[in-house]
């Protein structure tokens, strides 16, 4: 009886998809409902959950309760806790969830709303679910060690440390482009500008107040600091119009990043219980509220994706990000689909706190599904928006001019029909003055939640309000995010020096500390300002560059997965995490090379950088430069560039070669040679 | 919440103690989510398994947890 009943309500679940499917692929010319979307991907998830998770966990991992956790094995009622499977989901989800399943499908937008949402979908299923649940599982199986260390042990110690020194240039270039979103939407936006500036008191508050007042009381401090949020955005209206204090908080995009280079330096080198916690929490408040609401948002309001299914930007013209719809589709959108970064936490502090090695399935598999469904909700906030608008928004001042007449008339010639009157009319409903060229995913989302917000609740008259808090929603995390970034990289940093020159490995010793923080922030910084900068807008060359690199992580944690598979000798199950390792090294060398040697100057760093050298030589000037020396400056940054992304080829190709010459080694044993803690009971010949 | 309103009529002040631990329950499960152990746990593991060894404050545990989770170059987070 049982099974029939579930063969029934999963026959529902995929007539249910294959409708909404239906409704997306089959609504030609008319524009088609945001729910049959979103409701697309919850069938996706339910059925990849319920069918292809239960298989890896019985089939290929073979998940055993009977075998200790690291949280049971050394439960000390502090970091190793068995934790009910609940509150680790959420735990866990709050730690991967950040500012990059926002940013990369609202970029991925310009080429229709149906490429990102299918590679997202197939994407999370097949690699991204995938790797965060296999590596939470072989960390589980190895004490809670981290990606770093398990590469150590199962690869070798060179790769081991390759894999190090390669997390660190990626979190310099992540460092760089969240930074850099968080220029792009507050350049000249006071109102914006100050709820933001308003979070450093507000942190600094709760941080006194949990710390020295109330001690672990973080809901009361949370209350009253979403309190005094709310109100700061309120304010910022106030303080905007000020004809003193609007000026004040009006930057622009090179005063904001000098800003913001300061800024993290300071925040990286306070007390963590002053403002990095304390803001954290903030911002895990806002997180999980505010992707409720706009979940329950797009059901209630039930807008329809104005965007066309696909654009004729999949040639590889587009004005948001230049290169063809492959590869480049695949390194644009990388959370929410696969990311490498969530190896990081996957193999953190959540395997020390998973109660029994089932609860694996749905903290690892599961918490993927929810980034991606955050991912989905970007997406189509973007794409309610007038196409028109999303491009007006996205597009750099080096393609549609810098006033709203001009962008108007270049973007209706594209064929999306807008006027400068809506342009004016979008950005006093949001209370800006301009939303010309806020390239970066933030402010696109933002206008496209408070026109969804907005409809439920409050109309045009709350429209300014949600936008600025939606801003603040993700600025929140995204300078959480340099701030605990910055610390993590120095200690990366202090750890390398420390091999050099012991002292400088010091972590208690301040001098150290601060030339630590100093690189760190130095690197990021050089990149970030480097960005503001940028003739085509920065995010189309970091985003890029970021979306190269964190695909190569998870290709090599991908690589790590398919050799302990293949040391525990279940090759048969092998192509579990082959099919999406070959998938992400196709897709992310053939971009990783593209960016470096494409003749195309809009796709390849050489091109750009041979195209203001020569232009440089021959006394011409190319905007945005200024002057001959900002002509070598930008041809040297794009050559930087290039050897970055060179880098992280040749990283990934050098993982394939220790991860291969592994796997021989271990299909030639007949015996497991993967380095798992055994059983209870059996005798423990770990290293 | 409802069960135990249900409950109360057959065992009269059961429900109230029942209540009790399941606030708890969420409230700490909610702290857990944002990173924050459970202090009362912790105490019950001491008392468990290092009976007579000191035990610390609330308050120095909580700071401690807000160290350990951020200090050291923890509190990683995703892009």
């Amino acid at each position: 009886m049982k099974s029939v009943k579930t063969f029934v309500l999963w026959a529902a679940v995929a007539i249910v998809g294959a409708v909404s499917f239906g409704a997306l692929a089959l609504g030609r010319g008319e524009s088609v409902n945001a729910v049959w979307l979103v409701t697309a991907a919850l069938s996706v998830y339910c059925i990849a959950y319920r069918f292809y998770s239960k298989f890896i966990a019985e089939r290929v991992l073979r998940l055993d309760d009977s075998r200790e956790t690291p949280a049971v094995r050394h439960n000390d009622g502090l970091d190793y806790v068995p934790t009910n499977k609940w509150v680790l989901y959420g735990h866990h989800f709050a730690a991967i969830a950040g500012a990059g399943p926002l940013v990369g499908p609202v970029l991925a937008a310009q080429l229709g709303f149906l490429p990102g949402t299918l590679w997202i979908l197939a994407g999370v299923v097949a690699a991204g679910a995938v790797q965060d649940f296999i590596v939470l599982f072989a960390s589980v199986r190895r004490d809670g060690k981290s990606l770093g260390e398990m590469i150590k042990m199962e690869l070798g110690p060179i790769p081991g440390s390759l894999a190090l020194v390669g997390v660190l240039a990626i979190m310099i270039i992540i460092l760089a482009v969240l930074a850099l979103v968080v220029v792009k939407a507050l350049t000249s936006s006071p109102w914006g500008l100050f709820t933001i500036a308003a979070t450093i008191p507000i942190a600094l508050l709760m941080g006194i107040y949990m710390h020295v007042i109330r001690p672990g009381r973080v809901s009361e401090a949370s209350v009253f600091g979403v309190a005094l949020l709310l109100g700061s955005i309120v304010l910022g209206r106030t303080v905007a119009a000020d004809p003193t204090w609007g000026p004040v908080f009006t930057l622009s995009g090179t005063q904001l990043a000098w800003t913001l280079i300061v800024y993290g330096a300071v925040a990286a080198s306070l007390p963590v219980w002053l403002m990095l916690a304390p803001r954290d929490y903030l911002s895990t408040f806002l997180k999980i509220g505010t992707i409720v609401a706009l979940a329950i948002g797009i059901y209630a309001v039930a807008p329809a994706l104005r965007m066309p299914a696909t654009t004729r930007f999949i040639d590889g013209t587009g004005p948001v990000f230049s290169g063809p719809l492959f590869p480049f589709l695949f390194i644009t959108i990388a959370c929410g689909a696969v990311s490498g970064f969530h190896a990081l936490i996957s193999s953190g502090t959540t395997p020390k706190m998973i109660e029994k090695e089932s609860h694996m399935r749905f903290i690892g598999f599961g918490g993927m599904l929810a980034e991606s469904f955050v991912a989905v909700m970007a997406l189509t906030a973007a794409c309610v928006l007038e196409p028109g608008i999303y491009f007006v928004m996205n597009a750099p001042a080096a393609i549609i001019g810098s006033t709203a007449a001009d962008a108007a008339h270049v973007i209706s010639s594209w064929g999306f029909t807008i006027t400068p009157e809506m342009i004016q009319q979008t950005a006093s409903d949001i209370g800006e003055k301009t939303i010309l060229s806020r390239a970066g995913g933030a402010p696109t989302l933002a206008v496209g939640m408070a026109q969804i917000l907005g409809s439920a609740l409050g109309g045009k008259t709350m429209e300014a309000f949600w936008y600025h808090f939606a801003i603040l929603f993700e600025a929140l995390f995204i300078l959480t995010a340099v701030d605990a970034g910055t610390r993590v990289g120095r200690f990366m940093i202090q750890d390398m020096l420390g091999h050099v020159y012991k002292p400088l490995g010091d972590t208690k010793l301040l001098p150290a500390n601060f030339l630590a923080t100093g690189l760190c922030v130095a690197m990021w910084g050089y990149f970030l300002y480097q960005g503001v900068v940028d003739p085509l807008g920065g995010i189309n060359t970091l985003w890029q560059l970021f979306g190269v690199g964190n695909q190569m992580l998870a290709g090599i944690a991908l690589l790590l997965c398919t050799s302990v598979l293949v040391k525990m000798k279940r090759e048969r199950y092998v192509w579990v995490t082959l099919v999406p390792t070959v998938w992400l090294l196709i897709t992310t060398l053939t971009a990783g090379v593209e960016k470096i040697f494409h003749s195309d100057p809009r796709i390849g760093f050489l091109a750009l950088a041979h195209k203001f050298n020569t232009a440089a030589a021959q006394g011409t000037i190319l905007a945005p430069a200024k002057s001959l020396a900002e002509m070598r400056r930008v041809a040297f940054n794009n050559t930087l560039d290039a050897v970055v992304c060179a880098f992280f080829v040749l990283l990934v190709l050098a993982m394939c070669v220790f991860a291969f010459k592994i796997c021989l080694q271990a299909l030639r044993k007949a015996q497991p040679t993967a380095h798992e803690i055994p059983p209870a009971g059996v005798a423990r010949t770990l290293a | 919440m409802i069960s135990n309103a249900d409950k109360s009529a057959v065992e009269p002040g059961a429900w109230r103690s029942r209540l009790k631990e399941r606030i708890r329950a969420a409230r700490q499960g909610y702290r857990q989510v944002f990173g924050i152990p459970d202090y009362e746990r912790y105490v019950a593991h001491r008392a468990a398994h290092h009976p007579g060894e000191p035990v610390l404050s609330p308050c120095d545990f909580h700071r401690a947890a807000i160290e350990r989770k951020y200090g050291q170059g923890g509190g990683q987070r995703c892009c």
